[in-house]
Parts: C-alpha cells; structure tokens; sequence
C-alpha cells in the first residue's frame, strides 16, 4: 500500500468531510452537507464519483428524515455520510474493487455514526454556552470586535469535532471492511447482496416516504412506481 | 425616549443591510442550550447597531440582542431586516427599546414554523427525491439539481427577507403569510410522492438487473414488499438503526437456511 497516497486520501476525506460538514448547521445552511452532495463530492476528490453518486442517494433516502426541526437535535446524517463514503471509496483505492456487499457493510459499520454526531452535537451546544457568556461580556465592554470572534470559535469547534470523528471512523472501518469482505463467500456474500440491493434500498425508500405528509402524494408515489416498473417490464420482455 | 439615549446618527443603509446578509450565513455558528440563537442574533445585529448607536446606548443595544431567540436560519433575515428598521426608530427616540424586543419574541414562532415546515419539512425532501430520481435514472449531475433548487428557494428568501423586513419593518410578517408558502409546501409534497415513486420504480429495475435477481421480474414485487413493511414499521415509530440491523440479521439467516435446504441457491 502507498502510505503516502493513503494519507492523502484520509486528509481529502477529513478535510472536505468536516469543511461540508459545517454547512449543516454552523454556516451557510445550502445543504452541501447533505448525503446526496457530500458523498459525490468525495467520488470527485477520490476519483469514483460512479459509486459515490449511488451510494449518496441511498444514504440521503435512509437519512431523509432527519430534520434540524425548532430546537430539536436529530443524527448528524453528515458525519456518518463522510465516514460511510470515506471508508467506501479509500477501500476501492487501496484495498480492491468496491462491489454491492462492500456497500451494505459500509453502511452497516457507519450508520451508529450518526447518533454518535448528534451526540456531539448536543456538547457542542453546551460548550457554546461559554461563547454566550462572551457575548454578554462583549456588550458590558463595549467591545464588538469579540462579539465578532465568537461564530468563528462556533465554525472552529464543529470543523474540529467533525475530523475528530471522521478519522478514527473512516481509519476503523477501512479496517473492520477490508478484513470482513475476504470472509464473505457464499450464501453470506450473497445474502450481503440482497442486503445492498432489497433491504438498505427500501429501508430507505420507507423513511423517505414517510416524510410525505400527504395520503393522496402516496397514492401519486404508488402509480408513479407502477409506471416505471410496467415500463421496465416491457423492455426487459423485448 | 430614555433621557440617556443619543439621537440618531444615520440610517443602517444598504451596505450595511449587504454586511447583515454576509453574517445571516453564520447565524447558527454559536447556537447554545440556553438562549440558542441569541449570540447569532446579535452578531448580525451588529453592523447596523454600530451604525445607529454608540457608548452606552450601543451596549445597551447589544445586550438587549443577547436576549433568548429560536428561530428558522433562513427566515431570521426577515426578523433582522424589520429589526434594524424598528433600532432606528429607537435611535430616533420614536420608538421604547422594550417593543423590538417583544416584536421579536412575537414574530420567532410563526416565522420558525413557516420556515421548518416549507424548507426543512417540505422543500428539501422533494429537492432530494428529484435528484435521486436523476442519480438512479444515470444522471451524475443530479445533485447540482437538488442544490440549485433548494438554494433558488432558500437564497431568494434569505434576501428578498432581510430588504423586505427593513423596508416594511414590523408588517413583514403580513408579507411573507401573503406568499403562501404553506400551499407552496403542500404541492412539493405531491412532487416529492412523485418522484419518490420513480424512484422507487428504479431501485426495482436495478435489482432487476443485479445479481441478486430473483428471476421472471419478481423482483420489484419484493422490493414493494420490502418498502411496504418498513413504511407500516417506521409509522409504528420503530427505529432507523433497529429496523436496519433487524432486517439485514434477518436476511442473512434466511438465506443461510434456505442454502442449507437449497444448496442451489
């Protein structure tokens, strides 16, 4: 293995994973930090946006729920799309090709990730309780400029506790996939493929429709299904 | 008017409004547990406060926008545009200080629920299922579609929020209910049911052509089956990471016993 190539690609993850990762609700707020970007952003750097495009729209439909809803704290989705497609896209470039049931372990190994972001998260509301007692001390003093300082600690604080995870996160499960995948062979790799192929996939297709709040917008979804699947019929039938 | 409160400087101006618009982008950097977005609040605040008050009146200003404030990110700039409209009005001494802190503690709830409920609750959702729906049908580009028109959405807003509100000052709420953005939402979520259905219809097709393929087209049958399930289960509120490892322990057993019985398989 090059280990110069190797920490690259961990510093790329890291560094894009936690700079995306502060748009989720440090800064911007543009949903570059949602699965759906933030996966193929690191296809682009890692150079497999193929694999990284899928496997972002299937952790954005398993994830599709969690909502930054009024003073709620939901899974931190971002941290554990960064580590999934971190540990997914370094094992095809160092370790061997990436197939389905690398995929679905992926996601098995990082999907606790997100309680352990929402977690975080919750800290760091509580240690930003400092930066509010700074504001109050900014405005007996007079002093605007520290009022000033005070989002960049905020920025600074969640850019570093999201590399905190990702490292340990995408270094443990590059290990635990690339000594799980050799043992799959048989009817357990191929139970690892219908896990990637059926059960992740409508997992998450459930999750997204659940968010539809409309009974009539399910009946839309079901003909909507019912239309593609009697298309693909037709032409797998030719 | 306050005995101690010096009159009015100048008005915050739009330089000033393009400064508040640079810092709505940070405005949840230092939420906290106890007053949540008050150190945000007061950050944006800042430029147009600076502008309007000096010595003691400017502390006075900034302490009373380190006040408790929970709101939607985006709908903030409507909050903070009427908000420096009405500081001027205080500046000018037309206005009690104490009113632009109960305008603001009126206005943060109806404006965080039309905010959740259009962009988080309703938007993003379909901005998602129409770019999965691209990914799934081929198309890499499909996530540029999701940013390009969450954000035509979210940026017009955070704009048009912050002008409007210093324009009309305390009747930007009335403005912003005439929008209508509850029907707006109402109709994304039959988009969003649409394109979710296609979506669906090609995780189908491509299991369809994997190689866990069931034969004679059975396989969308399963995957409808699948989603069925987990949807009844989700409804019952059984967790994401339950139903996860739930089915997938489940699968792999099955499996296992039907190779056992079936070694053809």
């Amino acid at each position: 293995m090059d280990v110069g190539a190797f920490a690259t690609d961990i510093g790329l993850v890291t560094v894009a994973g936690s700079a995306l990762g502060l748009d989720r609700r440090a800064a911007f707020q543009v949903m570059v930090s949602q699965p759906i970007v933030v996966v193929p952003v690191l296809g682009l750097l890692l150079g497999n946006l193929q694999v990284a495009v899928w496997l972002g729209a299937v952790l954005q439909l398993l994830w599709m729920s969690s909502l930054l809803v009024g003073a709620s704290v939901p899974p931190n989705e971002t941290v554990a799309s960064v580590a999934i497609g971190g540990m997914v896209l370094m094992f095809g470039r160092h370790v061997q090709p990436i197939d389905m049931p690398v995929l679905a372990l992926a996601i098995l190994i990082g999907a606790p990730l997100s309680h352990v972001g929402r977690w975080v998260d919750v800290s760091l509301d509580r240690a930003n309780l400092h930066l509010a007692d700074l504001a109050d001390e900014a405005a007996r003093a007079e002093r605007p400029a520290l009022l000033n300082r005070l989002p960049l600690i905020g920025l600074l604080r969640t850019f570093l506790a999201t590399a905190m995870i990702v490292v340990p996160a995408v270094l443990a499960g590059l290990g635990l996939l690339a000594w799980l995948r050799p043992l799959l062979s048989g009817a357990l790799l191929r139970s690892f493929e219908v896990i990637a192929v059926y059960f992740i996939p409508a997992l998450g297709m459930a999750v997204s429709l659940s968010t539809v709040r409309r009974r009539r917008a399910l009946l839309l979804a079901a003909v909507a299904f019912a239309t593609v699947w009697f298309a693909t019929w037709q032409m797998e039938m030719r | 008017m306050d005995a101690g409160t010096p009159p009015m400087r100048r008005t915050v101006g739009q330089l000033t409004l393009v400064r508040m618009l640079w810092r709505s982008f940070f405005f949840l950097a230092a939420t906290n547990y106890e007053r949540m977005q008050n150190v945000g609040f007061a950050y944006c605040m800042q430029p147009a406060l600076t502008r309007l008050y000096e010595g003691e009146a400017l502390k006075q200003a900034m302490q009373r926008h380190l006040q408790f404030f929970n709101t939607h990110p985006y709908m903030a700039n409507a909050l903070l545009g009427a908000t420096a409209r009405l500081e001027e009005q205080v500046a000018e001494g037309r206005l009690q200080p104490e009113q632009v802190q109960s305008f603001k503690t009126c206005m943060m709830g109806p404006m965080a629920a039309i905010g959740d409920s259009f962009f988080f609750a309703s938007l993003k959702p379909f901005a998602a299922a129409l770019a999965i729906a691209g990914v799934l049908s081929g198309e890499a580009w499909a996530p540029l579609v999701f940013l390009l028109l969450y954000n035509l959405f979210h940026l017009s807003l955070r704009m048009y929020g912050l002008w409007a509100g210093y324009r009309m000052g305390e009747r930007v709420f009335e403005k912003l209910y005439r929008i209508d953005l509850v029907q707006f939402s109402d109709r994304s979520h039959y988009l969003a049911g649409l394109c979710l259905g296609v979506g669906a219809g090609l995780l189908g097709r491509e299991a369809m052509r994997s190689k866990a393929t069931l034969g004679q087209g059975l396989e969308p049958l399963l995957f409808t089956a699948l989603v069925l399930i987990f949807f009844q289960c989700i409804k019952r509120r059984m967790s994401l990471l339950g139903l996860l490892y739930g089915s997938c322990a489940l699968c792999v057993v099955v499996i296992l016993i039907l190779n056992a019985a079936y070694p053809l398989l």
